[in-house]
């Protein structure tokens, strides 16, 4: 509980000069005055949500989902439908996302939790896939349902300082994603979850509920990553299938969680964090930038998914148990901790 | 079974088929509360098929278990370990992230008796568990600092957290010395104590008679015999089974 009090506290410590565009601007700092940063600072957010949404079904259940962004759009288009078509106020529109992602998982959980390590993996990417297409491509008497290719536009959320507002309610979903897990690993629910994880059969001859946790963790993962689709399609007024079904985005919360740490509480937002200013450095979009030699501009995007890829591997290598395990107390820089990181990965 | 014994476990032509052959072919036997029972019989005699049958892990293809008088045919894993039907597995498999007292507690959390217990209570009856297996001094150990007897007692405290009333254990002393054997002994001992009837694979003929008063012995899926340990191991179609026919023979003569 204080460490919770203690981050929303360090938090506030943090954010409280970006409260006021104005006071950033007369303290001359030029990065915080910056719309662009509450951009990029408002992905990072959205990013831990989806990286510690993954931890719950990918790392503390040891299920390894790679079609979570299926969550992601979903709660996009609830909420954009409900805004655009229904005419519903954003705010009340919002709590729809999580819940019809987390139906929806439960639904598709129940026949794909049955299949476990590959199996599920490939599954799970396909119903990332399927449903960003359906969503796509389903008409209605004639008229594509979901605004079909040319995508939604939801009409703009008139509030003062927008771009702060979308950024506190992003940040106030990451404080969600990362209290949820918490709390889950000091329940009753965590330990069955683990012991899921760790040898299945055992944990259901103890009494374990497999079924009913293995949905529920994946529900709940939807439910989080769905949020964070739901805000972000407010914040970014236009929704279609490239920015809200993104294949990168299964790669990308993945590898933040496993660069962070799977299984535990901030692992997934220390990797979303690292992970998404790196990709945003070699993207060109950080304010602080500079020329990377032989590399043209046009190029970075794609040195970024190199980068990215090489990444990936080194982390599952080197450091399988994330970079807080890597720089925490109870490890030390030295070749024997590499050496037996490659001995527990390794067959 | 004695008389005066209630019946608690009762197993009625349970079968199970993999492909065209019955590893478990027709299994009748009881289990009265209170009984050390053993089943023995040779390698691939179906006994593991058989405990996972009656823990759920398997569904039956004939034949019915009753426990306390109902069916548990069919019933779900988590259901049967409610119910207070607890077992162990040959080759262990500890939860290898978690410590020692945190895999016994995920016992005490979701077992028999789990109810609405919390995280604390259950580390509270994790420890007790603990003492009576004699890993209490381990308890805060991670599982890969555990010897191989010790993991088979983790499996056993695992199980015995879950407040069981009729405990399956699958060859707990399989690959344990002498001293090792006589400390395990003590252990099911102990467990028994509680009040805990108790159904055990095992090898070791030590161990059947040391603490059995009654053994089922098992052949190609069958029941080939059962009753008191000592008569049990001196019938002819049992040394024939384990040893051979040539065996059996000579030692007739």
């Amino acid at each position: 509980m204080f460490l919770i009090l203690g981050a929303i506290l360090a938090a506030y410590a943090l954010l409280a000069p970006l409260t006021s565009l104005d006071a950033a601007q007369s303290a001359n700092v030029p990065l915080l005055a910056d719309r662009l940063w509450f951009r990029i600072a408002t992905i990072i957010a959205m990013f831990i949500v989806m990286a510690t949404a993954w931890n719950i079904i990918g790392g503390i259940t040891g299920y390894a989902a790679f079609g979570n962004v299926a969550f992601f759009g979903i709660g996009a288009y609830t909420t954009g439908m409900l805004i655009a078509k229904a005419k519903w106020p954003f705010l009340v529109a919002l709590p729809f996302a999580p819940l019809v992602s987390a139906g929806f998982a439960a639904l598709v959980g129940l026949p794909l939790l049955r299949l476990r390590g590959h199996y599920f993996a490939v599954a799970s990417l396909g119903v990332g896939v399927a449903v960003g297409e359906l969503v796509q491509n389903i008409d209605y008497g004639g008229q594509p349902l979901f605004g079909g290719a040319s995508g939604l536009f939801l009409p703009i959320y008139a509030i003062d300082n927008r771009g702060l507002f979308f950024f506190y309610l992003m940040v106030a979903a990451a404080t969600i994603a990362i209290a949820v897990t918490w709390w889950v690993l000091r329940s009753r629910f965590g330990y069955g979850l683990i012991a899921i994880r760790e040898n299945e059969e055992a944990a259901a001859v103890l009494g374990v509920n497999t079924t009913v946790y293995k949905v529920a963790a994946f529900a709940l993962s939807a439910a989080l990553t769905g949020l964070a689709g739901g805000i972000f399609s407010q914040w970014n007024v236009f929704i279609n299938q490239d920015n809200t079904f993104p294949i990168d985005y299964n790669v990308q919360m993945i590898l933040m969680a496993l660069l962070g740490g799977t299984g535990t509480v901030f692992g997934p937002a220390v990797g979303a964090v690292l992970l998404q200013l790196l990709i945003q450095f070699l993207g060109g979009s950080l304010p602080i930038s500079f020329d990377i030699p032989f590399v043209s501009a046009d190029a970075r995007p794609i040195l970024a998914q190199v980068i990215l890829g090489v990444l990936l591997v080194g982390v599952v290598i080197f450091v399988p148990r994330g970079v807080i395990d890597f720089f925490g107390g109870r490890s030390r820089l030295s070749l024997s901790y590499l050496r037996r990181s490659l001995r527990e990965t390794s067959l | 079974m004695s008389a005066g014994v209630t019946t608690q476990l009762e197993l009625r032509g349970v079968t199970k088929r993999f492909g065209g052959v019955a590893a478990v072919d027709g299994v009748t036997f009881e289990v009265g509360k209170g009984e050390i029972v053993g089943i023995i019989g040779p390698n691939g005699a179906g006994k593991t098929t058989l405990l996972n049958c009656i823990s759920g892990l398997h569904r039956l293809d004939g034949g019915d278990i009753r426990w306390q008088g109902a069916s548990i045919a069919g019933m779900a894993p988590h259901r049967i370990a409610k119910l207070g039907i607890g077992r162990t597995f040959q080759i262990v498999r500890p939860f290898g992230s978690m410590t020692v007292r945190e895999n016994a507690a995920v016992g005490a959390l979701f077992g028999s008796a789990a109810g609405r217990r919390g995280p604390k209570e259950a580390f509270e009856m994790a420890d007790q568990v603990l003492d009576l297996v004699g890993l209490k001094a381990k308890a805060g150990h991670p599982v890969s600092a555990l010897t191989i007897p010790d993991r088979k007692r983790l499996e056993v405290a695992r199980a015995v957290a879950t407040r069981p009333h009729l405990l399956l254990l699958d060859e707990v002393m399989a690959g344990l010395n002498n001293v090792e054997i006589d400390e395990a002994l003590e252990m099911v001992r102990a467990v028994h104590a509680t009040g805990v009837t108790v159904l055990l694979i095992e090898h070791v003929m030590r161990v059947i008679i040391g603490v059995c008063r009654r053994a089922v012995v098992l052949d190609f899926g069958q029941v080939l015999a059962q009753g008191e340990p000592e008569v049990v191991l001196r019938d002819e179609r049992v040394i024939q089974a384990y040893l051979g026919e040539r065996y059996a023979k000579r030692l007739k003569s």
